[in-house]
């Protein structure tokens, strides 16, 4: 877990995670400055799994829910990114429904360029669009578990240690979900698709 | 290509900005935190107007004929004319104000809810706009040395100069000039139910809250003061745990205050009576003062009100320019929501 012991690089001396929800003990006030610190970060994450909508709720709910439990939070993580995280994973599971429906309507719909690219950025994003319906249907074809891991480390950016802490499973478990999300993801975008039907 | 970056990439098409509307989960957590820190408790915003609407009610009602009138700060009466008030619920449990007319020492009190209420003349339709306790507002010179900036959290102006102070800044910031300011504590909500000898509840099942201290077994139950306040602000073990469900509770708990005091005769044992209005008069500080007279042809004005006439809303925010971690009023609809209080 030394991935998980190290603070976060943006954060230079400030006070780490793990001491801003122990101060929060005492100062409830205080752990307002963790929202300051990971909402945005969060909200692009689940935005990308359920939509605008539906990520601001589970946002607000993700920390409601850390707040009501910050007294069993392990302050030997001074990054409390995977905690967060996780509690918004298990937000996102309630609304599983949606979010394969959302993967499964990409795979007809293109998505509008992103207007915001770096030009740099356009030929890689010409390719991905290619890939896009064959992408997106292997993501609504995964077993929940095993999008969640692949999600939290493609746009979590989580490291596997910090996926297990996240999902409180060993980190061998998340190295075999992975492995076998990225076969049938890497299979969607071979053209030797086993998941071009619907699950 | 590498299947890792390919979904990268999906991610970044399929990821929407933070829209400024977040400030309001952050708004949502910072009102968990602030009541977690308060072991005195907070009140909703229902049981504030409530608490209000039955002491102005009670009030007049149990005034004693012989009293001298009490003296006004304002002469003019409020009867046949539109009425502002600024209500506040504090959680001191000092008493505010040792009675209205006062402005009284306030103390570290901190007010958790902030409420423009207004009525118009004919109160039919109450209108009640909920003000955020951390609203940035412009500083007035009563929040001078507490103000960073020129500006101040709305509920530090009611800790810096009492419910005067708060008027102040909130005509300053919406341009409604509040009649009157109604302060509550808990002080006075614990007498008053003593005073009227307890409330009795039952409860379908045993409760053990230790949040708010609530320990009852199944069955019915005369609970006093200090119980009747646990029971009020619980929020496990009870109903469904919600809010609204302890709203709810809160009105039932009112409406058996106004029970017992009609039904037991409090009325007519002098005792009693000048208890009760002793706790009336701690628990809710009006300024300017209202005269006898005045208070009593509004609580009557009021009893024309239908309660599902009363319209509440929340005011338009947004993050503050200055400081995304607080809110400010969001212009224009804020000023045209306003000017529909004058």
């Amino acid at each position: 877990m030394v991935s998980a012991m190290t603070a976060p690089p943006d954060l230079g001396t400030a006070e780490s995670d793990a001491r801003l929800i122990e101060r929060s003990l005492q100062e409830p006030e205080a752990f307002a400055a963790l929202f300051d610190r990971y909402a945005a970060m969060l909200y692009r994450y689940v935005s990308r799994r359920l939509g605008p909508e539906p990520a601001e709720d589970v946002v607000g709910e993700t920390f409601l829910v850390a707040f009501s439990r910050r007294h069993r939070y392990d302050l030997a993580y001074t990054d409390a990114r995977p905690w967060l995280f996780g509690i918004a994973t298990k937000l996102v599971s309630r609304h599983h429904r949606g979010e394969a429906a959302r993967y499964r309507a990409l795979r007809r719909s293109p998505v509008e360029p992103h207007v915001q690219s770096p030009a740099d950025d356009v030929a890689a994003l010409v390719t991905a669009g290619a890939s896009r319906p064959a992408l997106a249907a292997a993501l609504a074809a995964l077993p929940r578990r095993d999008r969640d891991v692949l999600l939290l480390v493609a746009w979590g950016d989580l490291s596997y240690a910090e996926a297990a802490q996240a999902l409180g499973v060993p980190v061998g478990t998340v190295r075999s979900r992975l492995h076998r999300a990225r076969r049938k993801v890497r299979a969607a975008l071979g053209g030797t698709d086993p998941m071009s039907e619907e699950a | 290509m590498d299947d890792l970056h390919a979904l990268r990439e999906l991610g970044r098409e399929l990821e929407s900005p933070p829209p400024a509307s977040l400030v309001r989960q952050r708004a949502r957590l910072a009102g968990r935190a602030a009541r977690r820190r308060s072991r005195r408790g907070t009140w909703t915003l229902l049981s504030v107007v409530a608490a209000a609407t039955a002491a102005l009610v009670l009030v007049p009602a149990l005034l004693p004929r012989d009293r001298p009138e009490p003296r006004a700060g304002t002469t003019a009466g409020t009867a046949g004319r539109p009425l502002t008030i600024l209500l506040l619920g504090s959680d001191a449990r000092t008493g505010a104000g040792a009675g209205a007319g006062t402005d009284g020492p306030v103390r570290t009190a901190r007010s958790d809810t902030l409420l423009l209420v207004h009525l118009p003349a004919d109160r039919k339709s109450v209108r009640a706009v909920s003000l955020p306790r951390d609203l940035l507002v412009p500083s007035v010179p009563c929040t001078r040395g507490v103000a960073s900036r020129g500006r101040i959290m709305l509920n530090a102006a009611f800790s810096a100069g009492g419910a005067a102070c708060a008027a102040q800044a909130v005509e300053k910031a919406t341009a409604v000039r509040p009649d009157r300011t109604m302060v509550i504590d808990f002080t006075g909500f614990v007498t008053v139910v003593n005073a009227v000898g307890g409330i009795r509840v039952t409860l379908p099942k045993s409760v053990n809250d230790p949040a708010s201290g609530l320990r009852l077994s199944a069955g019915r139950h005369l609970l006093r003061g200090e119980a009747a306040l646990a029971y009020v602000r619980a929020r496990h073990g009870l109903g469904d745990g919600s809010d609204l469900a302890r709203v709810k509770r809160q009105q039932q708990v009112l409406a058996e205050v106004v029970r017992r005091l009609t039904d037991a005769g409090a009325l007519t044992d002098p005792v009693r009576m000048g208890r009760i209005v002793e706790a009336l008069a701690s628990s809710l500080a009006v300024t300017p003062a209202m005269g006898k007279v005045e208070m009593l042809g509004l609580a009557r004005s009021l009893a024309r009100t239908d309660p599902a006439d009363v319209a509440f809303t929340t005011v338009p925010l947004r993050p503050a320019a200055a400081d995304p971690a607080r809110l400010e009023l969001k212009q224009p609809q804020a000023g045209r929501l306003f000017a529909q209080l004058k």
